[in-house]
């Protein structure tokens, strides 16, 4: 199955994934709009620091952007007694009408990656996107700037790792030996 | 294979669906004393009006017939473990070559005169539910016994159909089995505010008036006037199937790592089963929707002869009283259960209260977290929950656990470092993502 990918040597933490995604699922799809009618707008994805240190060299550090991994089996799917936690076609989604708001399933993410929000909002891989604009499948992977996120198996991202990275990001002056 | 499945909610209709997804020719029997399939947790919002029927059944009304599963609509009585059949109330007796035991759980009533009349309620099927609602008009006090969440949900949900509630615990505190006394007083509070009054340490002893229900009168002697009773203290498992037969029983029905059962090609999940508990480190009943779900998928899987490991339950609960969420799993509470309780099952808790309606605590014990809540802000209290399960070393990052940085991000590398721990395949995939 498709899912999303990060590639942390490439991620530089600028929360363009973020942004993209909020606007992808508000009404408007609109940023201005979204600002100028006060519209509530949610990521279903987050910018992390890996480690949770200020940016440095090495793994720690680093910024990692992440959001439903859409495991199988789901922990979140088990644990949602309302049926609005669902599998379809291996991709796990949340049903808005249905959703009780108890958080059984941000209680049962291993990520932490489920937002309770009224209900409960997760990556739902833009199930509407391609006929509504013609444009690239998801919002964040078109919005990465340095091509960081990327769509597919995880056997293709495995590939896409095995590639060096052409760029290097500033690296910050060697201390004094 | 005529696999046959004795029950009909969480783990009984998992259960059948992971046997079907598997095996499209494969036979599959259902007995269900319930016509429909529907959410019991959902009951309490359906006894507040938030809910109507149709939305508590999370499964369509054909369901069976549509995935080609036979339902029979009778109640199981005995299991001949011999001729391997299940004999039924009503009809003939349905032969199996796997059975499952999906009979789940009913409520526990507390030892009090007159407590099996008419007019006194749990809250775990349909008709509870119903019964009580068709003798709301002559209601204008109820007393819940029991402060469990069953028992608190029933009465939050009394109390927006307009009825003046009065709660009866046995024990100090609400939530005995989930909150810790520092945890509790946050909904005790809650209630009183909402005009819930919680009596502690009052023991039902006698359930007063002739043919109508007139009070409630407690081991002092104190009475307290009402017209409906309702019995929230927890489940029992349903266990009048095996009864007589060879299959083992503890307090449930126990079961290997497999989820079998003492007794070849008989299986067990859900409330009515006794599996291993990750965190206790011994057999438990975690009688919760997801423990059910995920051991009706697994039970499943090895009736169908794979050889899957049950990786065992824990407690988690997640709910939320007038707006005020809570997250709690593992060992939050030393009060002995059903089981017997034990002393010593946790040795340091860490805890943090950042504002007046948000607060955390975290059990540990050898450095590794055995128990956790989370009040007022509950996003992301499932990394607490998957650093218990996986029973890992916390010591390094244990200052971090309270906080609300605590992310994925942050702990990536940290489970990088423990990644033996964590099989889960994204959980790999992420870690190899790193590159380290």
């Amino acid at each position: 199955m498709e899912r999303l990918f990060c590639d942390p040597r490439k991620c530089v933490g600028c929360h363009a994934c973020e942004l993209a995604c909020a606007i992808e699922h508000s009404q408007s799809k609109n940023l201005h709009s979204i600002i100028l009618s006060a519209e509530s707008a949610a990521s279903r994805r987050a910018v992390y620091v890996l480690g949770g240190e200020p940016y440095r060299v090495g793994i720690g550090g680093r910024p990692i952007s992440l959001g439903c991994h859409h495991c199988d089996p789901a922990p979140c799917v088990d644990a949602c007694f309302s049926g609005a936690m669902h599998k379809e076609n291996g991709q796990t989604s949340c049903t808005a009408s249905r959703c009780l708001g108890c958080w059984m399933c941000v209680m049962a993410c291993p990520y932490g990656v489920i937002t309770a929000v009224e209900t409960a909002l997760k990556c739902d891989l833009c199930p509407d996107r391609v006929e509504r604009e013609g444009r690239a499948r998801y919002a964040c992977v078109d919005a990465c700037p340095t091509g960081a996120l990327v769509a597919g198996t995880f056997q293709e991202f495995r590939q896409v790792l095995d590639q060096p990275v052409e760029w290097s990001l500033p690296q910050p002056p060697s201390p004094p030996a | 294979m005529r696999y046959v499945i004795a029950g009909a909610s969480a783990a009984g209709v998992s259960a059948a669906e992971t046997l079907r997804q598997r095996d499209p020719a494969a036979e599959i029997v259902v007995i269900s004393d319930e016509e429909f399939i529907y959410s019991k947790p959902m009951l309490s919002y359906y006894l507040a009006g938030h809910q109507d029927l149709e939305s508590l059944l999370y499964r369509p009304r054909d369901f069976f017939e549509s995935q080609g599963i036979t339902a029979i609509y009778d109640r199981g009585v005995a299991v001949d473990v011999v001729k391997g059949c299940v004999e039924l109330e009503h009809g003939p007796p349905v032969p199996y070559d796997k059975l499952l035991l999906a009979t789940g759980a009913s409520p526990r009533f507390p030892s009090a005169e007159g407590i099996r009349r008419d007019g006194i309620f749990g809250l775990r099927r349909i008709s509870d539910a119903d019964g009580i609602l068709t003798r709301l008009s002559g209601v204008k006090e109820a007393v819940v016994l029991g402060a469990g969440l069953v028992g608190l949900k029933a009465a939050a949900g009394l109390l927006e159909r307009g009825v003046r509630v009065k709660i009866l615990v046995e024990s100090r505190q609400v939530l005995s089995q989930m909150l810790d006394a520092s945890s509790a007083r946050f909904f005790q509070e809650l209630f009183e505010q909402h005009g819930v009054p919680i009596v502690t340490r009052a023991a039902p002893a006698a359930i007063l008036g002739n043919g109508r229900i007139e009070g409630v009168q407690i081991a002092s002697g104190e009475v307290f006037p009402c017209q409906l009773v309702v019995v929230g203290k927890g489940v029992d498992p349903n266990l009048g199937l095996v009864s007589g037969s060879a299959i083992k029983v503890d307090y449930g029905v126990l079961v290997d790592g497999y989820l079998g059962t003492s007794v070849e090609n008989v299986y067990a999940a859900g409330d009515v089963a006794q599996a291993m508990d990750i965190v206790r480190g011994e057999p438990w009943i975690n009688s919760l929707w997801p423990c059910a779900v995920e051991q009706g998928r697994v039970a499943a899987l090895n009736m169908a002869g794979e050889r899957l490991p049950y990786k065992g339950s824990t407690r988690m609960n997640s709910v939320q009283f007038f707006g005020l969420p809570v997250i709690s799993a593992g060992l939050a509470v030393l009060t002995p259960g059903p089981l017997g309780g034990r002393s010593g099952e946790h040795d340091t808790s860490i805890e943090d209260q950042p504002s007046a309606t948000v607060y955390r605590k975290i059990f540990l014990k050898d450095d590794t977290i055995v128990g956790f809540v989370v009040i007022g802000d509950i996003e992301r209290a499932g990394l607490l929950k998957v650093l218990m399960e996986k029973r890992v070393n916390v010591s390094a990052i244990q200052d971090r656990l309270l906080g609300p940085k605590l992310d994925f991000g942050f702990l990536l590398p940290f489970i990088a470092d423990n990644r033996e721990r964590f099989e889960e395949p994204e959980m790999q995939e992420l870690i190899e993502t790193l590159g380290v």
